[in-house]
């Protein structure tokens, strides 16, 4: 077991911001935390990390008690968090090494894990820059590049693509991806649930400090009842006629915002066809047509009542 | 990883242009304009021979006897120049000299302006002319005392000097402003704390995130702004003493081991605000201009007259106030020439010191935070 958290409670005077929390984290997954903002996420992370003190619970890092003191479990954890931490007076190759030389003191050995984390992240060109002269996503991908140049076993990722541009996301994401291929483990935070279920191959969902469900994706989407999302452009339909699909096998709900008529459904075949069928037999006049399994927003708002981006 | 971390914070320090800015830009600058406005004080107590036109239209053996003496010897009053009446007109119209006398069987003065040069001619002229009257009355009255008449001037006060050097009033702004320095290296106590504590700055969780023992850190790391401080008031005291000129004395070695112990007591200052105080950034730089503006404000940096009104009116101030301690320590070295009043001041530096380096360790040792 990578990270092993018991019963971990975490208060904040009347605020209990982690309420006895458990998780778990295999080696070589990618362990996503999943919940909306002030769920606890970043709480937790810094407890496991031994940042912040906590009323309850045991927390275990590569099977050993972690402390502030475990200097043997942190030179194995690599942290990226949400906000960036680097010296503007340094330049990009400089803040890596500076990082880096906090964890590995041999300089020749240095130089080499340097130069792969500034290629890792893209920034070959920008060595010489300092942060000020960095876009908001280069940025992002020097925070990322300082925090994981050591090669940890032990990646934690806090939010880092919070205000990054799609291109630099889909860079960040994909090289999470390629550092738990090389071997890392890692624990990623966020409230893009897209990313989350893009990424990770197991999901805790987190919503004021508790868990409410973890599993893969499939896992938790069987969870919920929700099937299917059927939307369909309409010009022009009655009551009647939403009432009568509403009546249809399966359906649980039908939502029309005077453009587009949301159906939804609990797992059953056909669902699309026989909603086609109806329409053709109305003849109802209508634009697009697509069906969407629930996501993981779906999820959250069976268990929870309330979206996930609330 | 001493090496590591002290050789990084240099680069950082150095490449910081607002903390070099008022750790050694501003004082310099300040340095400068004391320089400017003070620069004249010192040589306004001090007076130059006086040229002087002299018309002789009548033989005065006895002023031209005093005269001489009075324009003879290492520092002349005056330099006189024997002319003629239109001659004298000339000179004192051109300014070349402060006023022109006419010895006749009274004196007379001209001059055609007011100021220190023509004073000392009118006290001059009058101080003799009281002195022949006086002599005059006695030789009319008791003629047998004038053998035995004593004319040196009595004087009931005796001047004792109490340095070796020569004596500048305007030392005291130096000193503020040295003190004042020293205690702007606050600013890289504050610097270093806020990057060794996680709920200060995310620099500072990103270190306690690594496998380096915080304090060793912290310490490593005020190493090199304890550096770059003195260097930056090296500077600072070369610019005073090679480019403005300004005279420490013979004490420079103390002057400059009390830098050291003042610029550790800024330092440790400024940790001692940034880990005790709650608030961001801004408002414990702000604290900390404050602070020290007023220490040094109470110390005579502003005001000269301030240090002996605090010191007479209310004594205490001078105790607490660690500027203060630091400005009257180089006061002390300066002044006076036994050490006393100096090592007072530095004991109670040192104590202000040690309380504020070990109220810095007592937050900063906890390993873990109640809230980021």
């Amino acid at each position: 077991m990578i990270v092993k958290v018991d019963n971990l409670v975490k208060r904040y005077g009347n605020l209990v911001a982690l309420d006895h929390l458990n998780l778990q984290v295999n080696a070589g997954e990618i362990f996503g935390l999943l919940g909306p903002n002030g769920s606890g996420k970043t709480t937790a992370i810094n407890c496991i990390l031994s940042l912040l003190k906590y009323d309850k619970g045991d927390i275990h890092v590569f099977d050993k008690p972690m402390s502030p003191e475990a200097y043997d479990i942190k030179k194995d954890i690599g942290v990226v968090m949400q906000d960036v931490a680097v010296f503007n007076e340094l330049t990009v190759h400089d803040n890596i090494d500076y990082f880096c030389g906090l964890y590995i003191p041999d300089k020749k050995e240095r130089k080499k894990l340097v130069d792969e984390a500034i290629e890792f992240v893209g920034l070959s060109d920008y060595r010489k820059f300092y942060p000020k002269k960095l876009s908001g996503g280069l940025l992002r991908r020097l925070n990322i590049a300082c925090g994981i140049a050591h090669k940890p076993k032990l990646i934690i990722l806090d939010e880092p693509t919070v205000a990054v541009d799609p291109q630099s996301r889909n860079k960040i994401l994909e090289g999470i991806v390629a550092l738990n291929k090389q071997g890392a483990t890692v624990i990623y935070t966020s409230h893009y649930m897209e990313e989350v279920e893009q990424i990770c191959s197991r999901i805790m969902i987190l919503d004021k400090g508790k868990t409410i469900a973890q599993g893969t994706k499939d896992e938790l989407k069987n969870m919920i009842s929700l099937g299917e999302k059927i939307t369909v452009e309409v010009f022009d339909i009655t009551e009647t006629q939403l009432k009568e699909i509403e009546a249809l096998p399966h359906i649980t709900s039908v939502i029309y915002d005077g453009k587009l008529v949301e159906i939804r459904s609990t797992k059953s075949k056909n669902n699309l066809e026989k909603v086609l069928e109806y329409i053709k037999t109305e003849k109802i006049s209508f634009g697009k047509i697509y069906s969407e399994l629930p996501t993981l927003n779906d999820v959250f708002l069976e268990i929870t009542g309330k979206e996930l981006r609330d | 990883m001493f090496g590591h971390i002290f050789v990084y914070r240099l680069k950082v320090l150095l490449r910081d242009k607002s903390m070099i800015f008022w750790t050694m830009i501003f004082p310099i600058a300040l340095a400068t304009f004391f320089n400017l406005a003070f620069g004249g004080f010192s040589s306004q107590g001090t007076f130059g021979t006086i040229p002087v036109a002299v018309v002789l239209e009548s033989d005065n053996i006895a002023f031209a006897d005093t005269l001489e003496k009075m324009s003879t010897g290492e520092s002349p009053m005056f330099k006189p120049d024997f002319v003629t009446p239109s001659q004298a007109d000339a000179l004192l119209s051109d300014g070349k000299v402060a006023g022109t006398i006419t010895v006749a069987d009274t004196m007379a003065l001209k001059v055609n302006q007011s100021g220190i040069s023509q004073s000392i001619l009118k006290i001059f002229l009058d101080r003799y002319a009281h002195t022949t009257r006086t002599v005059s009355r006695i030789a009319a009255i008791h003629p047998e005392s004038l053998q035995n008449m004593d004319l040196t001037p009595v004087t009931f006060t005796k001047d004792a000097p109490i340095t070796t050097g020569n004596l500048d009033m305007t030392l005291n702004y130096f000193y503020a402003l040295i003190a004042m320095a020293c205690f702007y290296g606050s600013f890289f106590g504050l610097e270093e704390v806020s990057l060794i504590q996680a709920n200060l700055s995310r620099r500072g969780a990103r270190l306690n995130m690594a496998p380096v023992h915080k304090l060793k850190a912290f310490i490593y790391s005020s190493l090199a702004s304890y550096t770059i401080l003195i260097g930056e008031m090296m500077v600072l005291m070369a610019y005073l003493i090679f480019v403005l000129g300004v005279n420490f004395g013979s004490q420079i070695g103390l002057i400059l081991v009390t830098v050291f112990i003042g610029s550790l007591a800024g330092l440790t200052f400024g940790s001692f605000i940034a880990a005790l105080v709650k608030g961001d950034a801004n408002m414990k730089t702000g604290l900390l201009i404050g602070i020290t503006m007023i220490g040094s404000f109470l110390s005579g940096m502003m005001f000269a007259e301030m240090k002996y009104l605090v010191q007479t009116k209310f004594p205490l101030l001078t105790i607490i106030n660690p500027v203060n301690l630091l400005a009257d320590a180089f006061y002390a070295l300066y002044f006076f020439s036994t050490y006393n009043r100096y090592l007072l001041n530095i004991s109670g530096l040192l104590i202000f010191t040690v309380i504020f380096a070990l109220s810095t360790y007592w937050v900063i040792r906890r390993r873990k935070y109640a809230s980021l």
